[in-house]
């Protein structure tokens, strides 16, 4: 019974990081069109979001697998990079999630930091493709990319069969809320800069990160948060001499 | 005499008023920051290397020196005090170093830590000028297939040195390899992998990596543990900070053997304190007459790993003074602040500016002396420090980054980049990834490729250049022969106990 109980939850659990490979397989795609989303409002250059689903949806389902034939046809056409996406980075990784149902994963610590990484180096692989390769015995642009990227792949495939072969550690715990106010805290601080100046960006920006503990005091962290303010006001633009925004643009103005 | 003729110039350098004074406020703030938990030296080194612009590049160079010593000898108070190591090197230091605290001999501890420091540094300071010279020689010798060949050796010695996979941390350095081929392409100028984003163009700042995956991730990191994080402060007031005459007498040997060893693994490429101080530990642990004191607080374990640190951390100059190859993550660091006031390390910057190569090397002893005259004294201020509560110590580090970062190129987008790699950073560490291979690659990555695509363009594309010319075998050898040791079981074995040490 025990046993059974324990075979299912594994089964459940592989199923979820099938999914979550999936979902990682199409994180460039997404993240594309999130990114099309602003230029409706006119911020950034690139396609618009019809453009990029129409675009990425084509090349997943057929363009791809066009080109494939197209290749061994003897078709040397160029393959546009949605396609070569689909190719390098998107079609290994669905392969691996579908391989990850079948198998057991003996460290999932092992197993999960192997394959994310390999999604890393063949989206590596995919950014360098449109660079030079060789030219006679000199090195283009794109030849060292492609041979580390190459390397890694295989580096990451191995590091991910040990998590198969090799009892190990499971996945360790990930909290939200730290990451989360301290990435908000620093994106505020990012933006905000040049705008607001530093005595706004650095004082807000330390109450969001402070909001990263759940221990936070909130009128210790706001004194705290004005003295620093104060001090790094002082010790940046005065005493190091390091230009830098003071106050916001429309209060100087 | 040439190499006193030398060190004497450095002197007269160092001792300028205003280099004496750069260096004195070098060590005080890295000690400062060095103090505080969760940022280790490269963190305290990156965040402080934008202070140092404005200044001349002498006095530059002197003061992130002096930087570099004070965030090491930070870490070693923190972690005698607190049981909290500021950062790696002084991972070992706190296991007996606390419990020393804890009877209430903080004082001798921290003072042999010192003393110890002090000694190696001394020792290291020679070093680097007896050996500076011949060295300079030697990288003469060098073609680009030889650079190519040290540098895949001084990775090597990054993996056989990194704690846990092999395989892991081969891969952390082709990542960091693949990092830092983002940018402009040295040759041909077209932009690789860089997402038609401008701020990319000109590839990933080194500041800005290190300070993601070592400031911002540690502090992600340590949120998780919940802020309050077990601090077991040592609460009694230090009094009696000398050692007694027994103290003195059973850390000799130990600190004779810490430099000798510290000394060695430093000038090696990927090296470093770190691995420095393990060793140092092991190595005295293995020799005690009674190794049951160890870990109760044994004067001992404090003296040799202390000494190890510092000895590594300075002879590790040696590889970037002469033949300009950095060989840790500090190191590089300290290329991006040289090439910021135009200076290109390597075995010519030893000619051209004497006064920056022997003013340093002076400043060097200068700064562990004051170390050891300021920092005394001055423990109770760090102590005080230590009681800050987390909470309201992790937000403020967090704005002193962000605006660290923001003021080395003024770009906002090098902040987000820095905040995405802290992100990295902590997926690294849930996955037991090193950071510091990826770091060295990223490091060696622009000059590795350079010699790459150099040797084999004057070999006319043939690869066995780097096995024909004799240097280059030599040090490919070494590099497989290490490799192949570190992957034979009984070694591999005999690693991992000297890693778990530090664990218990």
């Amino acid at each position: 019974m025990a046993d059974t109980m324990g075979h299912s939850a594994t089964a459940t659990r592989n199923t979820s990081v099938a999914l979550g490979f999936c979902l990682l397989a199409i994180a460039p795609q997404i993240f594309e069109f999130i990114w099309s989303i602003g230029t409706i409002f006119g911020w950034g250059a690139g396609r618009g979001p019809a453009a990029v689903v129409i675009g990425h949806a084509t090349a997943l389902v057929a363009g791809a697998p066009g080109a494939l034939i197209g290749a061994i046809g003897g078709d040397t056409k160029k393959t546009s990079s949605d396609v070569l996406l689909a190719l390098i980075y998107s079609y290994p990784l669905f392969a691996v999630a579908i391989v990850t149902l079948f198998m057991t994963i003996r460290s999932a610590q092992d197993y999960v930091g192997g394959v994310i990484l390999m999604a890393l180096a063949l989206f590596a692989l995919w950014a360098s493709s449109d660079l030079q390769g060789m030219r006679g015995f000199s090195f283009g642009a794109g030849t060292a990319p492609r041979m580390f990227g190459g390397l890694l792949v295989a580096l990451s495939a191995g590091i991910a069969l040990t998590g198969l072969l090799a009892e190990g550690p499971a996945l360790q715990h990930y909290s939200w809320r730290g990451p989360l106010f301290v990435m908000v805290a620093i994106l505020f601080f990012a933006l905000a800069i040049r705008p607001l100046g530093l005595v706004v960006s650095a004082f807000v920006s330390f109450m969001i990160a402070a909001t990263g503990s759940h221990e936070t005091r909130w009128l210790e962290a706001a004194i705290v948060g004005a003295c620093l303010t104060l001090g790094c006001a002082v010790l940046f633009p005065y005493v190091l001499g390091l230009p830098m925004p003071m106050f916001p643009r429309f209060l100087v103005q | 005499m040439e190499l006193f003729a030398n060190l004497a110039h450095g002197f007269v350098v160092a001792f300028s008023p205003i280099n004496l004074l750069m260096c004195l406020i070098g060590a005080l703030v890295g000690t400062l920051v060095g103090v505080l938990p969760g940022i280790g030296t490269i963190a305290t080194v990156a965040m402080l290397l934008p202070i140092t612009f404005g200044l001349p590049p002498v006095g530059a160079l002197i003061m992130l020196a002096g930087i570099y010593y004070g965030a090491q000898y930070g870490g070693s108070t923190t972690s005698i005090l607190v049981n909290i190591p500021g950062e790696a090197t002084s991972v070992v230091t706190a296991i007996d170093g606390h419990q020393m605290a804890k009877q209430g001999r903080a004082g001798p501890a921290l003072a042999i830590a010192a003393i110890g420091s002090f000694f190696a540094g001394c020792v290291a300071t020679v070093l680097i000028a007896v050996l500076g010279a011949p060295l300079t020689k030697l990288a003469l010798a060098f073609g680009p297939a030889e650079y190519f060949s040290l540098m895949v050796l001084g990775l090597i010695f990054a993996v056989v040195l990194a704690k846990g996979s092999v395989l892991k941390a081969i891969a952390m350095i082709v990542f960091g390899l693949l990092l830092s081929m983002v940018g402009s392409d040295i040759e041909t100028g077209a932009s690789r992998m860089a997402f038609n984003i401008p701020e990319l163009a000109d590839g990933l700042g080194f500041a800005t990596v290190a300070m993601g995956v070592f400031g911002f991730a540690e502090i992600i990191r340590n949120l998780d543990a919940g802020a309050e994080m077990n601090r077991d402060l040592v609460q009694q007031k230090i009094t009696g900070l000398m050692p007694t005459r027994k103290d003195l007498i059973d850390s000799t040997p130990p600190i004779l053997r810490g430099t000798v060893l510290g000394s060695i693994l430093g000038i090696l490429p990927g090296g470093g304190a770190v691995i420095a101080s393990f060793a140092a530990y092991t190595l005295e642990k293995k020799i005690a007459k009674n190794p049951s004191r160890f870990g109760r607080g044994a004067i001992e374990g404090v003296a040799a790993p202390e000494s190890a640190n510092n000895a590594a951390a300075q002879t590790s100059f040696i590889p970037l003074l002469t033949l300009g190859i950095p060989p840790n993550a500090v190191m590089a660091l300290m290329v991006g602040a040289m090439t910021i006031h135009g200076i290109v390390p390597g075995p010519q910057v030893m000619q051209k500016q004497p006064d920056l190569v022997w003013g340093m090397i002076a400043s060097m002893w200068i700064g562990n002396l004051m170390l050891i005259i300021i920092n005394l004294p001055l423990v109770g201020i760090w102590v005080r420090l230590l009681r800050v509560p987390y909470r309201l110590m992790f937000p403020s580090i967090v704005i002193f980054c962000a605006i660290g970062i923001y003021s080395v190129n003024n770009a906002p987008v090098d902040v987000i980049l820095a905040g995405v790699f802290g992100l990295v950073g902590y997926w690294l560490i849930k996955h037991d990834f090193e950071p510091a291979p990826l770091l060295l690659g990223m490091v060696l990555g622009p000059l590795m490729e350079e010699n790459l695509r150099r040797a084999l363009l004057i070999s006319r594309g043939d690869w066995s250049v780097f096995l024909t010319r004799p240097l280059s075998a030599v040090l490919l050898a070494i590099a497989a022969f290490l490799l192949v040791l570190t992957v034979l079981p009984a070694l591999r074995a005999k690693r991992d106990e000297v890693f778990t040490e530090s664990e218990n």
